[in-house]
């Protein structure tokens, strides 16, 4: 229950800082409205699904740095499959080929015993040059149902949210209540105790990993949908998600937090993105401000979850 | 398609009304996904000189960062939400943006890609010719080794389109000159530190070649060259500065730059206020076409040399302007400051 | 062994090697229904590698290990507990991020036997919604033996599971423990202390160099037995004969103050001095304050009420270096917090000679080396692991943390429950570096959770209970009996001057 209250106070307050800025930007460009909600949520597609798969990673005590590599891959085999057959094959195929490759990744470490950081930034090489081998440069073809899907709106929701809530927490959802769930977390908090307490920890770091892969599947399938093509070469996805997860409130180091505060982490440094642009900013001072902001955000939420656990 | 030709038959509207604004000042937005290379940050200086230049531009939003094409979506759906009346861009691929070109379209905003093509209707394209670029110092390096031999091949990013097209460029020449072949082909990913290293290697080797084409990547070759002692042979690169004043000062080297100005972005502006004023061009699509400067002829000095300036960033490329587009004197653009 | 029913358990000359290291050569052990066998041996005797055999965790070499007859498996203490053995460790093996629920999930355990188990050992308000993180050490300690019986096995074994117990909670671990032998269970018990040995156990098995050596059956006098076979030699149990006259109390300004002190709800009315030359006990049961105590001593919290003075100054500290920049320096219970693992002995013992910035530049080797040298000399310390703290045993890893303030000097030292699972040689020799700080002049405060050892340390002792001081006893009147009573806060047969 605390677990839970605590991981949800932080969304909640990531979520209020999220409608504040909202606020901001409107006041900034009043022309700011409905479209603007819709081109966020559109542009926040393939960041959440890096969000998410990092965050599983990160939970279970690891991290994946070929995230942005396994996107290109995906995108790059859903644009080619789509020139050949149905979007329903093609997406079920992608998915697959996401969850291999995960699994490729957590098996390498769990077997070699290599760090993490190490086997997925080799990996990170392997698939960067697997995007290139099946599309050399940018091509293949989008379905029309697929494009559809994520413009508009979906009664008061742009489609992009609904699409990406969906598929985060269809997947999300079942797993973090089911043992295997609990066990990435024992895995994430302390390797030793999840151990003695039973839990198969190896397999339990491929299964993370491979879940990554399949969120990896999904946002290599957004950037398809977005884009109408497939891109065999990775976006700046990787450094983005292990941004929102942290600020999303979770541990780096495994075990903390939960799927909630990660995705509206997006969010917000989507919406400051917005900001700046609007505001005119200088570019290059851009990314120093998300930076600062990032640290503030951070360093703010440790700060009231100190003094909330001393009284 | 119905969706196409609305947006077209929009755009052919909204066109249609923009001389009512004659009178006005516009606001313009900027999209480019490359940050911190030289060739990119002569477009956006060329954009923002130009931009104060014509005195036409009160606003100018800048969107300039390392991005993708789903982050470049993102960059032009913001600028649609700041409302400006032209959005100059350097697409990150030709085809992913329609959907916010297509946007932008239909809010009536002035779209015009500049470098590379995209494949929307109704956006203008000012670009440098990179088939051409490739063909022109790819047959220029084949006739001057007499079209007989071996040369290096070093390609820019895997994957781009400009690559693509300077590759179907060089294969062009390649197939006109049926003695020569490559020795060796690799991607430099239009990284000075990798392209050096990838020579040092290669040079290592001891294979034998007649003469390399870089893609840009080209100041960074002649120096391998020089720091492991292997003897020089022809090398054609881009207008680099660093590059330009290696063939007037390198001992013994032979080559050739050919031109692929990054102020193409201040002629992008230039369009993009003449189509807002109502003279837009007949044709959608306004190629820049490159020039070659070699140094074996007085000619071709006597042209570097007329090049040169020693204020410029070594970075950059030399022909910081585009007759007939820009405005500008070389040292506004290398001030760099946009509309005030 | 003819008797009529067959072992539970019986692992014979099982043997382990890890590269050259022989760390088992011939282990043996063996456990009937209704058995409590204890498993005994000094620091290095293979132990561990041992019990990592018995659990799963580590495969033998040689040699045969059944479980009610067929071999047991191995691979993961997951895998023995399906084989009928299940082990209960030193450290908790509950999830700290995770709550009571969700850990008892985790390892399939059934809810409503737990929770019956964890009231009769003694715990009272659990709920399955508290985060594991939370709870206090003793609480997660008592949990982990609750699973353990919840999930119906054939055998437990309790690995030094009693080491940082309250006493009352170890009675009740005891007591469980025999009431469930004599239903039938078979336990392996490992424990530093003589006394819970002789008060469970029926027999005792001693390894020593990888092998067994004995296997003793308990009863009055086994102790001297167990010991000789544990080292190979007779040793002295206590340092002081029971008739040494204790030294006389030092006169003079007292180096720590305390009277009244305060600090938050759990540490309400503290007082007593202490002087420069003595070890001052300071004996509690599980969660009495002793905790705060400690921490506000040493500058982690500040006092909230009541005097505290460090040679006659008022010391409100704010910060840890506060009280170390006044002469109060602290040797924590857990090891690990005071000591850089990965770095040499000689590093650690050196560090407290680096802490003041203007000797952050070259370190003074020679003047260093001879003091770190004769510190080392001093702790018969093991020095063929020399190399990393962390390959050091939990017992030589102490005597670094205090052998640090021998070489640097130090004038008021806090140590807190120093000799908790340390073998009783390794005892002594702490014993005996605390009583020779105290002969250099150090004031030493020493808190434990083993009554033993207070007269043996300690010159008097002061008793802390329900956030107070209640009594102070001399450490000739300090048996077990005296201060169990004073701690459980009952009164004396002396008149005392507290009472709770």
């Amino acid at each position: 229950m605390t677990r839970v209250l605590r991981s949800n106070l932080w969304a909640i307050g990531l979520a209020v800082l999220l409608l504040v800025l909202l606020g901001l930007t409107k006041l900034i460009q009043p022309s700011f409205g409905f479209n603007g909600l819709e081109s966020l949520a559109r542009a926040s597609l393939p960041f959440a699904f890096a969000t998410a798969a990092m965050a599983v990673v990160v939970i279970v005590g690891g991290i994946d740095l070929s995230v942005g590599s396994m996107m290109a891959v995906c995108s790059v085999t859903a644009a080619v499959l789509m020139t050949m057959m149905g979007w329903v094959p093609a997406v079920a195929i992608t998915l697959l080929v996401g969850l291999a490759m995960g699994a490729i990744n957590g098996s390498l470490i769990v077997v070699t015993r290599v760090p993490d950081i190490v086997v997925t930034l080799a990996m990170l090489f392997v698939w960067e040059g697997v995007a290139l081998l099946i599309l050399g440069s940018p091509g293949g073809t989008a379905d029309r149902a697929l494009t559809g899907m994520v413009r508009g709106w979906t009664g008061p929701v742009p489609s992009a949210l609904l699409l990406m809530l969906i598929c985060v927490f269809a997947v999300w959802w079942p797993l973090s209540r089911s043992k295997l769930g609990l066990s990435i977390y024992a895995t994430g908090s302390d390797e030793e105790a999840a151990f003695r307490s039973g839990v198969a920890v190896g397999r339990t770091r491929v299964a993370a990993y491979a879940i990554c892969g399949l969120y990896c599947a999904m946002g290599g399938l957004s950037l398809v949908m977005l884009t109408g093509i497939g891109e065999p070469v990775p976006g700046p996805y990787l450094m983005a998600s292990v941004a929102a997860v942290v600020l999303g409130g979770v541990v780096l180091g495994g075990g903390r937090g939960g799927m909630l505060g990660p995705i509206i982490g997006v969010f917000v440094l989507r919406i400051i993105r917005t900001m700046l642009t609007l505001m005119g900013v200088d570019p290059n001072v851009t990314t120093i401000v998300e930076g600062s902001i990032m640290v503030a955000v951070v360093m703010l939420g440790g700060f009231i979850m100190l003094r909330g656990r001393k009284t | 398609m119905k969706r196409l030709m609305t947006s077209t038959a929009l755009a052919a509207m909204v066109m249609a009304m923009a001389p009512a604004a004659m009178a006005d000042t516009f606001s313009i937005g900027v999209s480019n996904t490359v940050q911190g290379n030289g060739w990119r940050e002569q477009m956006i200086c060329a954009m923002r000189t130009q931009a104060r230049d014509s005195g036409m531009v009160d606003r100018l939003v800048v969107a300039h960062r390392n991005t993708d094409a789903a982050g470049q979506l993102e960059d032009l759906r913001n600028l649609i939400e700041a409302g400006v009346d032209a959005i100059v861009l350097n697409p990150s691929s030709p085809d992913a943006l329609n959907s916010a070109i297509e946007d932008a379209l239909e809010a009536g905003i002035v779209v015009v890609a500049v470098d590379q093509g995209v494949s929307a209707d109704g956006v203008y394209i000012l670009s440098n010719n990179q088939e051409e670029y490739a063909y022109l110092g790819a047959r220029w390096l084949f006739e001057h080794i007499g079209g007989e031999g071996t040369v290096v091949y070093m390609r820019g990013a895997a994957g781009t389109s400009a690559d693509n097209d300077r590759h179907n460029g060089f294969t062009r020449a390649l197939e006109a000159f049926p003695g020569v072949s490559v020795a060796h082909e690799v991607h430099t990913g239009w990284q000075q530190d990798r392209g050096k290293q990838q020579m040092l290697d290669f040079l290592a080797t001891g294979i034998p070649f007649d003469g390399v084409w870089t893609s840009g990547i080209d100041n960074v070759i002649v120096d391998a060259f020089v720091e492991s002692g292997a003897p020089l042979v022809p090398i054609v690169g881009a207008d680099n500065a660093g590059f330009v004043s290696q063939l007037l000062s390198v001992e013994g080297l032979e080559g050739a730059a050919v031109t692929n100005p990054g102020s193409v972005g201040g002629a992008g502006i230039t369009l993009a206020l003449q189509v807002l004023q109502g003279d837009a061009p007949e044709d959608m699509t306004v190629l820049v076409d490159p020039v070659l400067w070699e140094n074996v002829t007085e000619e071709g000095r006597a042209m570097i040399e007329a090049a040169q300036n020693p204020n410029l960033d070594p970075d950059w490329p030399v022909s910081v302007t585009v007759p007939g587009w820009t405005t500008y004197t070389t040292e506004e653009i290398i001030a760099c400051e946009g509309p005030a | 062994m003819t008797t009529e029913t067959e072992p539970l358990l019986d692992a014979s000359h099982v043997a382990k090697s890890f590269g050259a290291v022989r760390a088992l050569t011939d282990a043996s052990l063996t456990l009937r229904r209704g058995e409590v066998v204890a498993l005994m041996g000094a620091n290095g005797a293979g132990k561990s590698t041992f019990v990592k055999i018995l659990t799963g965790a580590l495969r033998p070499d040689s040699g045969t290990f059944n479980i009610k007859g067929r071999p047991a498996r191995a691979g993961s203490p997951a895998e023995a507990r399906r084989s009928g053995l299940v082990p209960v460790y030193q450290e908790p093996s509950l999830i700290p991020d995770l709550n009571v629920a969700d850990n008892l999930r985790l390892g399939g355990t059934p809810t409503e036997p737990f929770r019956r188990w964890v009231a009769e050992l003694g715990i009272e308000g659990l709920r399955l919604t508290d985060m594991i993180g939370q709870l206090p050490l003793a609480t997660l300690r008592i949990m982990d033996l609750a699973r353990a019986l919840a999930s119906d096995p054939d055998v437990v074994l309790l690995d030094e599971m009693t080491a940082a117990l309250p006493t009352d909670l170890v009675e009740k671990v005891l007591a469980t423990m025999r009431a469930q032998a004599d239903a039938g269970l078979g336990v392996i018990f490992i424990s530093h202390r003589f006394a819970e040995i002789a008060h469970l156990c029926d027999r005792a098995s001693v390894l020593r160099d990888g092998r067994t050596v004995g296997d003793l059956k308990i009863e009055p006098g086994v102790e001297d037995r167990a010991v000789e076979l544990m080292l190979g030699a007779r040793i002295d149990l206590g340092s002081r004969a029971p008739g040494e006259a204790p030294p006389p109390r030092p006169a003079g300004p007292p180096r720590l103050r305390l009277s009244g002190l305060a600090a938050g709800n759990k540490l309400t009315d503290v007082s007593f001095d202490l002087h420069a030359g003595e070890v001052l006990g300071l004996v509690a049961l599980e969660g009495q304050g002793q905790d705060e105590l400690f921490a506000t001593l040493a500058g982690f919290r500040r006092p909230t009420g009541g005097v505290y003075e460090v040679d006659g100054r008022a010391a409100a500290f704010g910060h840890p270096a506060d009280a170390i920049a006044r002469g109060v320096k602290l040797v924590p219970a857990n090891r690990s917090e005071a000591l850089l693992k990965e770095r040499s002995v000689r590093e650690n013992i050196a560090l407290p000679f680096s802490t003041r910035m203007r000797d952050w530049g070259v370190l003074r080797m020679a003047h260093e080396r001879a003091r770190v040298a004769e510190a080392i000399a001093r702790l018969q310390i093991d020095t063929r692991a020399q190399g990393e703290v962390q390959r050091l045993s939990g017992g030589n890893q102490q005597k670094v943390t205090i052998a640090r303030w021998l070489a640097h000097g130090v004038e008021t030292l806090l140590l807190f429950d120093p000799t908790r699972g340390i073998d009783v040689r390794t005892k002594r020799q702490i014993y005996d570096l605390v009583r020779e700080l105290a002969a250099q002049g150090t004031a030493v405060l020493y808190y434990t959770s083993e009554l033993q050892e207070v007269p043996l340390a300690c010159d008097r002792t002061v008793v802390l209970f329900n956030g107070r001081t209640v009594d102070e006893i001399s450490a000739a009147e300090a048996d077990q009996e005296t201060l169990m009573r004073a701690a459980y806060g009952l009164s004396r047969t002396r008149a005392a001057g507290v009472s709770a």
